[in-house]
């Protein structure tokens, strides 16, 4: 039922909305509009220096009649599976050993959470001196040949682990945040009743912080689907395994900057935002089983 | 007291949706922003903005860097929302486009007054060409032209005793000389590597073919010519002289060359000035010489160099901004030419101002014998453009790509390679 305001509370109304509107017009003009206008790029014929047509759906025709397309599809799937769960289950480690009684805890905290500090080039750099198949010294310690950058079996691993170190840190202290909510007398009470660690971990903990893993989760998720800095950085377009580790989103720069084709580019882009909101939908569903809000 | 609260959050509002419209303004007060892509020449910029400041105390030029990839990204950004910079450098690969386009202003006429024969007589013709738009009007004054020479490593020559590379060179010695070095001292002979300027167009120009036939309405990758080129060319590789493609993907032909893997390359002269300083160590181990010439070649007689040339531009709305005319007058005169060959920076495209950039390398104890560069502008073909080049060349990389990882076999490749530029070509002509 719909109640009047009186004065007081009208002139209250008012000033929220003043107060948000800097928010509203910065998302209005940097984040709706350019996404109305992706939308009506991806039905368009682009020239150079923003000149477009309308040809309906030319673009996805083609885009879902191009190998390539549906390879930087399977490339980012991919590398979604290789970083998610791995990533989570080292940053959930990591995030219970600086939970643990440890020296020097907060030093380790620091350690782990520089990598997210660093500037994505920079450790881009760095890695790719430590995979460089000649001098490399990944390939030293190994005492093995791998042309880890070059080999199409290969490079999207290393781009992978590049991604999981870059992450943990900062996925470690969510989660850490998460653990510390959780109340000492919850494990006193297991201690008293014989509960075993692990038995903790699983019926104590595990439930305790899912709704934190949840978030987590998904943001990492969409996180990888986005991907395109960290393969920009470490595998360039004169590297011919280009093609095996090509994300989406590397596609879409390479069509729209490189090749100035910026309908077809935009129609990557919805098709990329369908996949994480599919991806994002299934997991609210699934979430339903597994994370537990009660407390 | 009320009231003037809610006026201030207005205003602030205001000021803040202003600000996101604002970010387009142009300063008019007597600064004039340059916008270049290549660090090594940012000094002979500034020693030509130095000296435009003393002559003009008025006016101030700002010298803007940014990488090659980033500069044509900003660069179509800043001419679709009319923001374009002052003056900025403009590169053959791009210049029908951004000229046919309307986004450029026509300086045919910039030297009218006290010349109006200036360009024909101080610019040869590959460079004007390289300064024009399909329509055939001038859109930039040339700024600097260039040649692509062969680098190679005395001391491995020395070690192989094989002589050094001259002008009687051929494909042939090429091969045998990096046989020889490779089988002397186990480093790599001539390395051939997935480029265009400084790779296959050269051989493919040499053996008499064409990637784009003369009026540029058609790709050559279907001459027998070319072919042949380009199967010699990639097929280099295949030597256990050359490493391949992979080994380039991680390590650049010059970070090879100067870490001594590998005894020859082919290097543009606006490079040789960075390598001298950059490389200190090596100074009096290398030297540079003219490109070996086809054996036998289809049509010519077996010798050609890419030639290509950059030039300054403007915007076409500053097609009557005087204080921008002038400031590209001066980069176009003897003088500004002079002074930009002196900085070693690049070969001044003027007539008659190549010894300044020779003497440029006067400052090092070692002779490096860069006038083979010059010399190859008797012979020199201009660098491959059409209106639809940025829309061709990263497609036609892909492809030479798939070539060298073995996923499709040469002559489908290069069939795929003629059809996309014939596609591109068509496209652009709707």
């Amino acid at each position: 039922m719909k109640q009047k305001l009186t004065q007081a509370e009208k002139r209250e109304q008012r000033w929220a909305y003043l107060m948000i509107a800097p928010t509203i017009l910065g998302l209005l003009i940097l984040n709706y509009y350019p996404l109305l206008d992706t939308i009506r790029l991806s039905f368009s014929k682009t020239q150079t220096f923003g000149k477009s047509t309308f040809n309906g759906i030319e673009n996805y025709i083609t885009m879902f009649s191009t190998p390539e397309f549906w390879k930087a599809t399977l490339n980012t799937i991919w590398f979604c599976v290789l970083t998610v769960p791995v990533g989570m289950a080292v940053a959930l480690l990591v995030a219970l050993l600086l939970n643990a009684k440890v020296r020097f805890k907060s030093g380790f905290r620091a350690i782990y959470f520089l990598p997210m500090v660093v500037a994505p080039a920079a450790v881009a750099m760095v890695w790719r001196w430590m995979f460089n198949g000649q001098y490399g010294i990944i390939n030293t310690i190994l005492g093995r040949q791998v042309n880890w950058l070059t080999d199409p079996s290969t490079a999207l691993i290393a781009c992978a682990i590049v991604a999981i170190w870059s992450a943990v840190g900062y996925d470690a202290v969510l989660l850490l945040s998460g653990l510390q909510n959780i109340s000492r007398t919850y494990y006193e009470a297991a201690d008293i009743d014989g509960a075993s660690k692990i038995r903790q971990f699983f019926s104590i903990t595990l439930p305790m912080i899912s709704p934190t893993l949840f978030v987590t989760l998904i943001m990492r998720m969409m996180a990888s689907l986005k991907v395109y800095d960290l393969i920009y950085m470490m595998i360039d377009t004169s590297n011919p395994v280009l093609p095996d580790v090509q994300s989406l989103m590397y596609l879409f720069y390479r069509e729209a900057f490189v090749a100035g084709n910026k309908g077809y580019a935009a129609a990557i882009c919805m098709w990329t935002i369908l996949l994480i909101g599919l991806v994002t939908i299934i997991q609210f569903i699934g979430q339903k089983k597994w994370v537990n809000y009660d407390v | 007291m009320r009231k003037i609260a809610s006026i201030l959050a207005l205003v602030l509002v205001a000021a803040l949706a202003f600000s996101f419209t604002g970010c387009g303004s142009k300063s008019s007060d007597g600064t004039i922003t340059m916008q270049i892509w290549d660090t090594a020449q940012r000094d002979g910029m500034q020693a030509l903005a130095d000296a435009y400041h003393e002559i003009n105390p008025d006016v101030t030029v700002e010298i803007q860097v940014t990488s090659w990839d980033e500069y044509w990204t900003k660069l179509e950004a800043a001419a679709t929302s009319n923001t374009l910079p002052d003056v900025f450098w403009m590169h053959t690969n791009y210049i029908l486009q951004y000229a046919d386009n309307g986004m450029l202003a026509d300086l045919s006429g910039l030297y009218d007054e006290e010349d109006p024969n200036f360009y024909t007589s101080h610019y040869s013709e590959v460079s004007l060409s390289n300064a024009q738009g399909s329509d055939g009007k001038i859109y930039g004054v040339p700024k600097d032209k260039d040649t692509v020479g062969l680098v190679y490593n005395k001391e491995m020559f020395d070690a192989a005793g094989v002589a050094y590379p001259d002008s009687t060179w051929t494909w042939d010695d090429l091969v045998s000389a990096s046989a020889a070095i490779y089988e002397a001292t186990g480093k790599y002979g001539y390395m051939a590597y997935a480029d265009d300027q400084l790779g296959y167009w050269n051989f493919v120009y040499q053996n008499g073919g064409y990637i784009l036939n003369e009026d540029k309405t058609a790709a050559g990758f279907d001459q027998p010519a070319t072919i042949e080129a380009m199967k010699f060319y990639i097929g280099l590789q295949d030597n256990e002289w050359c490493p391949d493609q992979v080994y380039f993907a991680e390590t650049a032909p010059g970070n090879a060359f100067f870490s001594g893997q590998g005894a020859m390359f082919l290097e543009g002269d606006w490079n040789i000035m960075s390598e001298m300083k950059n490389y200190p160590d090596m100074q009096g181990k290398w030297d540079v010489a003219v490109l070996p010439a086809c054996p036998n070649p289809a049509s010519g007689d077996g010798r050609a160099t890419i030639s290509n040339g950059l030039c300054y531009a403007t915007s076409a709305n500053n097609q009557n901004n005087e204080t921008v005319l002038d400031f590209l007058r001066f980069l176009g005169s003897e003088e500004g030419q002079r002074i930009q060959g002196e900085s070693g920076a690049a070969i001044p495209a003027y007539i008659g101002l190549e010894d300044t950039w020779v003497s440029a390398f006067d400052q090092f104890d070692y002779d490096l014998n860069v006038e083979a560069f010059i010399e190859m502008f008797d012979y020199s073909v201009q660098s491959v453009n059409d209106k639809s080049r940025p829309n061709w060349k990263s497609k036609i990389t892909d492809e030479l790509l798939k070539i060298y990882g073995g996923t499709v076999d040469i002559d489908t490749g290069l069939a795929n390679m003629n059809t996309i530029i014939n596609d591109a070509i068509a496209e652009a002509a709707a």
